[in-house]
């Protein structure tokens, strides 16, 4: 016993430095601040592109559809400006300091790294070809370096000093002149550097030498089981796996894979990749960590009273996928005899999804990422259409099943209890 | 009146905790403010909060807020995992408020 001990307190020190890295966790919150951002896009494109002649027709005939694909465009192709905004943003708040300003010389800088096109009709223009998931990585490291470079800069008392009653907001706007030239001849520099490597620019150096191995690593089945274990064991010692390694190192690196799916559904193509944060949210996480939607079913039908009480309460936050009622209240946290389907279960129904899609049965998924909290089924039919609806009610089946001989042992035991509790009285 | 508040990773399955709290207290006839959000949001309660109770799943961060926030007088706590998974808001709202159970 003091050997689990000690591996819950090591697991809860691991997942504290890591939720706690103010790097990992300004990552994190920034993409999920540009939440919003990535929904409008992808339901528009779906609204856009759902594929039934008559409603095609009727965007086409009224000219809406021309206009119906501006928000996805506006957001997918260029979700890396957002996000180089939204990260800076969140690391300076983590320290201490107002975001605005690191926020925009983290866009400007991005900007900078990044080649424009000119042409005599309209002059200089942004392509599209950096800013929307190929550059996400570079918007993550310009995020996270402008900011701590801002802060350095700042803290060293490097700013320029305004006299005693000129107003806050000229005062503030000359703190960040120094920092903002010193950022902007940096950025300058590697611009003019990398222009005369191979790469040409720092995108296609981040994108070819980190972002590319990255992704390739992080598509392939193997990675995912990985990565589901890994979450799995931590929640398995009480730890939110999800949120400690989940959404902090996993997301990133599927969130880019999402989102070049979510470009080519734009384009009006299936994406290619199969795994990212979509497929592992709509898949895998069905009912919560654990895909515990279908032993909340397998409670509803249990022998002793307790865990058919608990089944019903489980049940409706299941189908949203908050599973912290059976993780607790059976409890599944530190109980071995729930060790084996635990972290079975999601490897099992998402290798099959994996290998679904493989063969092509089912479609790969938009790489629209639902919200925390969308019902089951509702989220299958958003990420991939009627079949993946289907797929999480049938992996629902296949969990439930994983589940349920493991749960008939200690609901036989309850069972017992409560026989003896009532012949006892 | 006591303000209570609820972190978990999200504050989703603390809102269903809140609820049942808020139920228990009705019952018991007690005047209390209960609320649920995510950790990361929980600066814009702090000064609105006496006591802070985290999700058993967010435990890990229970070192963290002792050390911030006990010196402002919340008192900080983490919900019994039992109690949590079987919403038990009458027992976790008692505890909270350190009323030996009758």
């Amino acid at each position: 016993m003091n050997k689990i001990n000690k591996i819950q307190g090591d697991l809860q020190k691991f997942a504290y430095n890591i939720q706690h890295n103010r790097y990992i966790s300004a990552i994190s919150n920034g993409l999920t601040a540009i939440l919003p951002i990535i929904m409008i896009g992808a339901i528009s494109s779906l609204l856009n592109s759902m594929n039934v002649a008559p409603y095609q027709d009727f965007l086409k005939s009224t000219g809406i559809k021309q206009y119906l694909s501006i928000p996805g465009s506006v957001t997918t192709d260029f979700i890396a400006l957002y996000a180089v905004v939204a990260i800076a943003y969140k690391l300076a708040e983590s320290f201490d300091i107002e975001g605005f300003t690191p926020g925009i010389l983290a866009l400007m800088s991005f900007l900078i790294l990044t080649p424009l096109g000119n042409t005599k009709e309209i002059g200089n223009y942004l392509p599209t070809n950096w800013t929307g998931a190929t550059g996400l990585f570079v918007a993550i490291l310009v995020g996270l370096c402008v900011t701590r470079l801002y802060v350095y800069i700042v803290n060293k008392g490097w700013t320029i000093k305004m006299p005693d009653g000129v107003p806050e907001t000229v005062t503030k706007s000359f703190v960040a002149l120094l920092p903002g030239f010193v950022i902007a001849f940096i950025m300058l520099i590697l611009r003019v550097i990398f222009a005369y490597t191979p790469f040409g620019n720092v995108h296609s150096f981040i994108f070819k030498i980190v972002q590319l191995p990255l992704q390739n690593i992080g598509s392939t089945w193997a990675a995912m089981v990985i990565g589901i274990l890994a979450i799995q064991l931590l929640w398995f010692f009480g730890i939110h796996g999800t949120l400690a390694i989940g959404v902090s190192i996993i997301k990133p690196i599927w969130l880019a894979l999402d989102l070049q799916n979510l470009q080519l559904f734009q384009a009006g193509m299936r994406g290619t990749n199969i795994v990212g944060w979509s497929f592992y949210m709509a898949f895998i996480n069905l009912g919560g960590a654990g895909a515990m939607l279908g032993l909340a079913f397998v409670l509803l039908r249990a022998k002793s009273k307790r865990y058919r009480t608990l089944g019903k309460l489980a049940l409706a936050p299941a189908l949203c996928c908050i599973n912290e009622p059976l993780i607790f209240g059976l409890p599944v946290v530190m109980n071995p005899t729930f060790f084996i389907p635990f972290l079975v279960a999601p490897v099992v129904i998402g290798l099959l999804a994996y290998f679904l899609i493989s063969i092509g049965i089912l479609p790969t998924v938009t790489g629209i990422t639902v919200p925390l909290g969308t019902p089951v089924i509702l989220s299958g039919f958003i990420v991939g259409g009627w079949r993946s609806a289907l797929y999480q009610v049938v992996a629902t089946i296949i969990s439930g099943l994983i589940y349920w001989p493991f749960f008939r042992i200690v609901d036989n035991q309850a069972y017992e209890e409560e026989k003896l509790a009532t012949q006892q009285k | 009146m006591k303000k209570i508040t609820l972190i978990c990773a999200a504050g989703m399955s603390t809102s269903l905790m809140v609820t049942k709290m808020k139920e228990a207290a009705k019952k018991l006839g007690m005047e209390v403010e209960i609320r649920a959000t995510s950790e990361s949001k929980f600066k814009q309660y702090e000064n609105d909060t006496d006591i802070l109770l985290l999700g058993p799943q967010v435990g890990f961060l229970l070192n963290k807020y002792k050390q911030t926030y006990e010196p402002k007088g919340i008192k900080v706590e983490v919900i019994d995992s039992i109690d949590y998974g079987m919403m038990n808001g009458e027992k976790v709202l008692k505890n909270a408020l350190g009323i030996q159970s009758m």
